[in-house]
């Protein structure tokens, strides 16, 4: 479990605060989904809870002990970050990629060992990836790379994982594939899943919970059906949109 | 399949020294060396007083072996640094840390001669890497042309330095500086080689153990963070070590470009990218590459080259085909 408390940032030498006293939780085994339109300071609160940047007031606690004063190393246990996709300089097979998940486990002055190496094959195993082992990262496509960085933090075995829009890049059929494995890997590894997305109707039909934020404020906190409403989408977007019932399933659509 | 080229290249320094051994001025067979070499480790049969043996145990072997341990040096520290700036095209030479070393070098010979020549070349290499870093980081993250052209700048800032020496010295230690600036082992001895052990025990060796987490570094900044690495701490000792064998392959033989930047690139090509076989095999290649520069430098002509040279006439050609294949992709962002 997730708990972020009054978390207030700002960049240094500004006085204007980024985020201003965001609080919310987020439970085990579930997807929590933080909704915003660009700037809203959603990768800022993702910095923050991951800790590569320092909030200046507040508190953030997985299973109830405090992040603030940990090490990379003891962090790294407890959250696993999934970036976007992206290329590395060099190219490494997938499986390489998939077993640097295990950084915070080998020591400075070792390499990983057998049981680094198990956790990495059962990783692969568990994102269903495993006939790319050997290809490298970079001739692989976006939306195989994002099942490999998902992999990689599988490895991490972190109770809570981040995803920062894990869909930005991919095509319609990957964005559906990818939030339908999040999905699935938090529910039967019972792990804290917390992402970000831009669109509202993915949010909604995949999250168990929806967190609307917007300039630095939490908006709106629930369920997706409960909270994303033709109102909060003109608050936050500045966009007049209709909001449908299709088959139970809650769809909004702009109106043109 | 990979199995026997990461074999025959651990292997290859062994076979390019031994085939380095018989080549020469004076002519020796293959099979002389061979046991020469036995007479001298497990004394089974006594060879008396030749003349090949006092030329294979105390000219050639001492530069055979001064050469593969610079050679693994200035190949391990270029795949170091490769790794921890994500950049394929950078090299000690490229970054300035053997201009600086070479300041540091120059000003002992021609000034501090009660100084440790390594220690000075050390402080003078780390320096300027640091400047050559701190200058290109911008912001987060060191993007790869100004990394490249800092380097540049550092090394030109260093070598100015390295002419003012040379002018205010003396014409008769001038000499000596000129000559060994130009980068060669024709001075190897078995004293310099027990100097160079110096780099693989605290620059190599500690690279060796430390080397899977080039993998992690080099995946990013905030990545490597993400991923659980203290990577400021991590750099900071590679960026140490790398210096420190640079360092002491400098005070031992000059400046030596382009090995750094060459054998990481046509191991990679061959094993592939993963630092865990990349960085001993880059250890292995670059002793060969520089044995088998040596002896062309020595056997071409009936002068002994600079090796210098050799490497430099390999290198700048090698340097302009990796910008022309990698096109926009090798510079980056």
């Amino acid at each position: 479990m997730l708990e972020v408390k009054e978390v207030y940032f700002k960049h240094k030498r500004q006085t204007v605060d980024v985020l201003k006293g965001i609080s919310f939780v987020a439970e085990k085994g579930l997807l929590t989904t933080i909704l915003g339109p660009n700037g809203s300071g959603k990768s800022t609160l993702f910095k923050c809870i991951s800790g590569l940047w320092r909030y200046y007031k507040g508190e953030v606690k997985v299973d109830g002990v405090s992040i603030d004063k940990l090490s990379f190393k003891k962090r790294a246990r407890l959250f696993s970050v999934v970036p976007q996709e992206h290329e590395p300089p060099f190219p490494y097979s997938v499986f390489d990629v998939v077993l640097m998940g295990r950084a915070s486990y080998v020591g400075i002055f070792s390499s990983p060992g057998k049981r680094d190496y198990e956790k990495s094959e059962e990783a692969l195993n568990t994102v269903g990836i495993d006939h790319l082992r050997n290809i490298p990262y970079t001739k692989i496509s976006g939306g195989e790379r994002q099942l490999v960085l998902i992999a990689r933090a599988i490895a991490q075995e972190a109770p809570v994982m981040l995803l920062d829009e894990p869909t930005s890049h991919l095509d319609f059929k990957n964005q559906i594939n990818i939030l339908k494995k999040i999905k699935e890997i938090a529910k039967t590894r019972e792990i804290t899943v917390v992402m970000t997305l831009h669109d509202p109707n993915l949010a909604g039909l995949f999250s168990d919970k929806v967190i609307v934020i917007n300039s630095g404020n939490k908006i709106a906190e629930g369920k997706a059906e409960e909270i994303i409403t033709e109102d909060l989408i003109k608050r936050v977007y500045d966009i007049d949109v209709k909001k449908a019932d299709i088959d139970g399933k809650n769809i909004i659509y702009p109106v043109l | 399949m990979k199995g026997i080229k990461v074999l025959i290249i651990l292997i290859s320094p062994l076979i390019v020294g031994w085939i380095s051994l018989f080549l020469g001025a004076y002519g020796i067979t293959p099979w002389m060396v061979l046991k020469i070499l036995l007479n001298e480790t497990l004394h089974i049969f006594d060879l008396g007083d030749i003349p090949e043996k006092v030329i294979v145990i105390d000219i050639r072997l001492p530069r055979v072996i001064l050469a593969g341990i610079v050679g693994a040096c200035l190949s391990g520290a270029g795949v170091t640094l490769q790794g921890i700036f994500r950049n394929p095209l950078v090299d000690p030479f490229i970054l300035g840390i053997s201009a600086g070393a070479a300041f540091g070098c120059a000003i002992t010979i021609g000034f501090l001669s009660s100084v440790p020549i390594q220690f000075m070349a050390f402080i003078f290499g780390i320096t300027a890497v640091v400047i050559a870093y701190t200058v290109a980081r911008a912001q987060g993250e060191v993007s790869r042309l100004p990394l490249i052209l800092s380097g540049v700048i550092v090394s030109a800032f260093f070598t100015a330095l390295v002419s003012i020496v040379k002018f205010l010295v003396d014409p008769h230690k001038l000499q000596s500086i000129v000559y060994w600036l130009m980068g060669s082992f024709s001075l190897a001895d078995w004293k310099a080689v027990k100097i160079s052990l110096l780099g693989v025990i605290f620059g190599l060796l500690p690279i060796f153990l430390m080397r899977w987490r080039l993998n992690v570094i080099s995946m990013g900044e905030e990545e490597t963070k993400a991923l659980g690495v203290n990577v400021s701490r991590d750099r900071l000792l590679f960026i140490g070590f790398s210096t420190l064998a640079v360092a002491i392959a400098t005070s031992l033989c000059g400046i030596i470009g382009w090995v750094g930047l060459m054998v990481p690139h046509l191991v990679r090509m061959l094993t592939g990218p993963d630092h865990k076989t990349l960085v001993p095999l880059s250890f292995a290649a670059g002793a060969s590459f520089m044995i088998l520069a040596d002896t062309l430098s020595r056997t071409l002509t009936s002068f002994d080259i600079p090796v210098g040279i050799i490497t430099a006439l390999t290198g700048a050609p090698f340097f302009i085909y990796l910008m022309k294949r990698g096109g926009k992709e090798a510079w980056g962002k």
